[in-house]
């Protein structure tokens, strides 16, 4: 044993030394050593862009998109690669949660990947810190001109485009057919014309179940543990007049009367016995194992792929191989609409997620930004795009994807998709408008009050009363008495 | 702050054992000059800057006053505190006691127990958080829920309510973080020559006062890594929260690493999340300063 | 073992005693062991997504259909696996070496600024690594250039604090009379080191093998950001892959997670003759 520590720490001894004087050498020449792969985009738009055409290498950091979608960076990088010979495209996979804290962490060290795949509600912050590359110069007119604008509206900020969009996804909630119409509801109305929230009081009370053996079937059950109670709050205050956090004159609008009405009537909901009393540690798995197994009507929040994976489930059952989900049940999604709160507008939560493009320390030249510009659109639009969006069951917004998508099947409920239509065109215009400091100073208080006290509102800590009141002093403290909605 | 050096005679010896111990310590210092010392220092300079990729601006003080001034810190301070109040000492007197346990039985339990009691430290913490939430799943069919249900109990909503979410993460700590603890403890107790025991049994010692004159003092110095260990640990704690409740309800288990995290990273306030975590290496190190003057004095034979 | 009677005293009695404490051990491992129950019994299920949160204390089946699901999962399954090991054996030799030799001089050479570089070395330690990172990544990444390679994955942890603490409170303890006979001898220190420190704390020094190898082979935040490759990621990053948006593939990656674990015990169990040999002084010639 001595001996063999021996040799192994003279081994080692030496291979440290070896690296450190290789990292040595290889800072001399700029990171362009053989073996080393281009050290970042920091270094690589910097130096490789001296003449036309030279060699460029553009990186971006992608998470699982879709179940198939990171099977498929080979055979992006090929054909990239086919289209523009001189250029690179250099893709890192990463897993949904841990790709923010990797980009995060290069931002703030100044070397972020080219492009990557965030929510468009991320530009605000990292406009802020300044590394997002502005390509409204970069992209062609042909390129704008293929997506639609509306979508394209959430990648700006200001005057500046900041990435290309992805899909715009509906975040509504969906109901299981057989409960709904066993509860009197005419769900096929609710899709066309909506429902207000004492409908929907009615219909999930009449959804609520005793069962025999001394179990709940709840009307409604919406994911709102941690962090995802902000989707909940968010989706319903945007159907009470509240479209967004700030109103067009930017005065922060969560201090309005109409946003304690949703409060009380969210806390009615669940002293009504409608939702479940532990509703506050109702994570995204649990609710959807709920939905399967026929413990709930109604589930939140509800995206368009969900159509698909209960008709898997439905499957599975059918073969019966136990397979599908223990204790599940055959179940028709159908996508519904969120009801609407003292009168206001329907106006539904759409998530736009996109190819947003970063730069570097360097100042990017106009070559590498029309190097990354073509990236993005290669990742964005076509074949690419069209598979992806198609098998997450939502729209294409790009003409070259919907020409693409011509050939490709889907197996969508013509019901659930003209509702999921509709939602769409309801959708929150995108706020380029809002300047930065205000979203930024917006995200720290809805973290640091407004989430963390909706919690105990949902646990039942507090009364609405008590949430508003904490959400009205921490909003008149961040943006004075004049910045906040006073009614 | 370990150990004053003491005067010896004894000069010359000392000149040559030093420069061996110069070398001795050469690979640790420069592996810590490089990765520790340097990211510390840029930590301390960025404490007192806004923070921006791009170039940074001087702002004195004031990352520090908005601490100071910052209630939530002083609440993510104070859940810190609780929480290490009551997780280092608990786990260091049960694997204490488990290493006690396990010494007369025969080998091969030795063994097995201790291979059963370091296995949570041995799974990844992400599969494991997976499998907690499903022992605090809030609905009567929950795990806990279940095993409580046996006594007549209500189910609870284990980490959806104030009341009871840092007793969650308490409770996670004390059935799954003391692995570590029992091994270096068993490490300690067999390094005790037994010429010890032998001598105490021939005074007549019981089992209890070999306990409190021969063991107790053996394992100080184990002790008192354990403990200090234990507490920046604790300080630090980061992933348990982050995983299980996001720092909810109503930041009832917001910890100090996870808001220097949220800092740093969800509001990019880097200046910020530095000088806080200046702050905490201060505590921290009074505590720990205070610990090694309580029971620092290495046991010499 | 001298803590307990053996030898006076009736053997039932030493039987009650031993039963009893077995019982108590038992229990408690019980409680402990749950966790890791459930996830080795998930694993055996059926690879099928969804939020398939079933809580049934035993297994509704059985097959490893989740484990080739695993591997099959990516063609780097394998690759993750091999790169986990190759960092965390390089980190745990490194440490063993250095880590006490230094514990060895703080501990038991009299040196100047002693005292002093050795709270050096704790402070550091106490500063949450949410904060160094973010300069440790631009050291690794903008300045040595050295990211997607083992190197990056290994030099940041070759030595660590915890470890040299370790290993000095251990080496505290060896009685001072042995290495000063050695001394009057003519041993210099690296002798003293090799012939008389180094059997002594074969114990310590398995202690902080397997606390090393598993605190490296549980690394998952530092192999993520420096790495961007999926033929360079080590086993932890790779397991975090099989999580997606909404849904999780819940057995393979409980599956994946018994598999990370494996090699540890492995290990755990071919050091297992150092924790329970216990050094003593008299087993020292010399």
């Amino acid at each position: 044993m001595k001996k063999k520590a021996h040799v192994l720490a003279s081994i080692l001894a030496l291979s440290v030394s070896m690296t450190a004087l290789a990292a040595c050498s290889s800072n001399n020449d700029n990171g362009n050593s053989g073996s080393a792969s281009p050290s970042g985009s920091a270094g690589s738009s910097g130096s490789a862009s001296a003449s036309t055409g030279a060699k460029d290498t553009i990186t971006a950091l992608l998470p699982p998109v879709s179940a198939n979608f990171q099977n498929n960076f080979e055979q992006m990088e090929k054909d990239f690669n086919a289209m523009y010979p001189n250029l690179t495209l250099k893709i890192e996979p990463a897993s949904w949660e841990d790709m923010t804290q990797k980009l995060d962490t290069q931002v703030n060290a100044g070397s972020p990947p080219d492009i990557a795949f965030i929510g468009s509600d991320g530009i605000s912050k990292y406009v802020q810190q300044g590394m997002l590359m502005d390509i409204s110069s970069a992209a062609t007119p042909d390129m704008i001109a293929d997506y639609d604008p509306a979508p394209l509206g959430y990648m700006k900020n200001g005057d500046g485009l900041y990435g290309f969009p992805a899909y715009v996804s509906v975040q509504s909630i969906g109901g299981n057919k057989k409960m709904l119409e066993d509860a009197g509801v005419d769900w096929k109305s609710v899709q066309k014309n909506g429902w207000t929230y004492d409908e929907f009081r009615q219909a999930i009370q009449k959804g609520t179940v005793k069962n025999g053996d001394g179990s709940t079937r709840y009307g409604f059950v919406f994911a709102t543990s941690g962090v995802t109670s902000k989707d909940y709050l968010n989706i319903l205050v945007k159907n009470a007049g509240m479209p967004n956090a700030f109103t067009t004159d930017h005065k922060f609008a969560y201090t309005s009367k109409n946003f304690l009405e949703v409060l009380k009537d969210i806390r009615q909901m669940i002293d009504d016995g409608s939702m479940p009393k532990e509703i506050s540690s109702i994570d995204a798995g649990k609710r959807w194992n709920m939905f399967l197994t026929g413990q709930t009507m109604i589930t939140g929040k509800g995206l368009a792929t969900f159509e698909n994976s209960a008709k898997q489930n439905n499957a599975k059952l059918k073969a019966n191989d136990g397979s599908a989900v223990a204790g599940s049940i055959p179940v028709d999604y159908v996508v519904l609409p969120v009801p609407t709160f003292a009168g206001q507008p329907a106006v539904s939560q759409a998530a736009v997620d996109g190819y947003v493009t970063f730069r570097g320390k360097k100042e990017p030249t106009e070559e590498h930004k029309a190097n990354v510009v073509k990236a993005a659109y290669f990742l964005d639009s076509g074949k690419n795009m069209a598979q992806t969006n198609n098998e997450l069951f939502l729209g294409q917004i790009t003409k070259s994807a919907r020409d693409a998508a011509a050939s490709m099947t889907t197996d969508r409920d013509p019901d659930n998709l003209a509702a999921e239509t509709l939602l769409e065109s309801k959708a929150a215009p995108a706020r380029p408008d809002i300047p930065t400091d205000l979203g930024a100073k917006e995200i720290k208080l809805e973290d640091e009050v407004i989430v963390p006290k909706f919690q105990a509102l949902l646990a039942g800590e507090i009364s609405p009363q008590d949430m508003y009141d904490a959400v009205k002093k921490a909003a008149i403290d961040t943006y004075g008495a004049d910045g906040v909605v006073q009614d | 702050m370990a150990q004053p050096p003491r005067i010896t005679t004894r000069k010359r010896k000392i000149k040559g054992d030093g420069a061996w111990a110069y070398a001795f310590i050469a690979v640790a210092l420069v592996v810590y000059a490089m990765f520790t010392a340097y990211p510390v220092v840029s930590a301390f300079i960025i404490s007192f800057q806004d923070y921006k990729p791009l170039g940074s601006t001087f702002i004195g003080l004031d990352n520090y006053k908005d601490t100071f001034g910052d209630s939530l810190f002083w609440k993510s301070v104070r859940n810190t505190v609780v929480y290490t109040v009551l997780t280092v000492p608990v786990a260091l007197i049960l694997s204490f006691a488990v290493s006690i346990l396990i010494l007369p039985l025969k080998k091969w339990l030795q063994t097995t127990f201790k291979a059963v009691y370091y296995l949570p430290v041995v799974a990844s913490g992400v599969a494991m958080s997976v499998v907690w939430l499903w022992i605090f799943d809030p609905l009567p069919s929950g795990i806990l829920n279940q095993f409580i249900g046996w006594f007549g109990m209500d189910n609870r909503n284990w980490l959806g309510t104030s009341a009871t979410s840092m007793f969650s993460l308490v409770l996670m700590a004390w059935l799954s973080s003391h692995g570590t603890s029992i091994i270096i403890y068993l490490a300690a107790l067999l390094g005790i020559d037994n010429s010890y025991y032998e001598a105490a049994d021939l005074d007549g010692a019981s089992f209890f006062q070999k306990l409190r004159y021969i063991v107790i003092p053996f394992l100080k110095p184990t002790t008192l890594f354990l403990f200090v260990t234990g507490i920046i640990g604790s300080f630090q704690v980061f992933q348990n929260a982050y995983l299980m409740t996001g720092g909810g309800p109503d930041n009832a288990t917001t910890m100090v690493g996870l808001l220097i995290f949220n800092n740093a990273f969800k509001y990019f306030e880097f200046g910020k999340a530095a000088a806080q975590s200046l702050i905490l290496a201060l505590i921290i190190a009074i505590v720990s300063f205070v610990q090694f003057k309580f029971a620092g004095k290495d046991v010499e034979y | 073992m001298g803590l307990y009677k053996q030898h006076s005293g009736a053997k039932p009695i030493r039987y009650v005693r031993n039963t009893a404490i077995v019982a108590v051990l038992l229990a408690f491992a019980l409680a402990t062991l749950f966790p890791i129950y459930f996830m080795i019994m998930s694993s055996f299920g059926d690879p099928v997504e969804a939020g398939a949160a079933n809580y049934s204390l035993w297994p509704q089946k059985f097959t490893f259909a989740s484990y080739s699901f695993f591997f099959h999962y990516s063609e780097y399954s394998y690759r993750w696996l091999l790169n986990s090991l190759i960092v965390s054996a390089c980190v745990m030799v490194s440490n063993v070496v250095f880590a006490s030799l230094a514990g060895y001089a703080f501990s038991r050479i009299r040196f100047r600024g002693r005292g002093a570089l050795f709270a050096l070395l704790l402070s550091a330690m106490m500063i949450p690594y949410q904060v160094t990172q973010v300069p440790l990544y631009i050291l690794v990444v903008n300045i040595f250039h050295i990211q997607n390679t083992y190197g990056a994955l290994i030099m940041p942890t070759l030595v660590t604090v915890y470890n040299i603490f370790l290993a000095k409170q251990f080496m505290s303890s060896i009685p001072k009379e042995i290495l000063e006979c050695a001394k009057v001898e003519g041993c210099n220190q690296l002798q003293i080191f090799i012939r008389i420190v180094m059997p002594l704390s074969k114990t310590v020094m398995a202690v902080m093998a397997i606390l090393t190898f598993m605190e490296s082979w549980n690394t998952f935040f530092w192999p993520l950001l420096v790495t961007n490759t999926m033929d360079m990621q080590t086993i932890q990053v790779g397991l975090k892959n099989f999580r997606f948006a909404n849904t999780t593939y819940f057995a393979p990656m409980m599956a994946g997670a018994t598999v990370s674990a494996l090699p540890m015990f492995i290990l755990f169990f071919s050091l297992q003759k150092y924790f329970l040999e216990g050094v003593t002084v008299g087993a020292v010639k010399g």
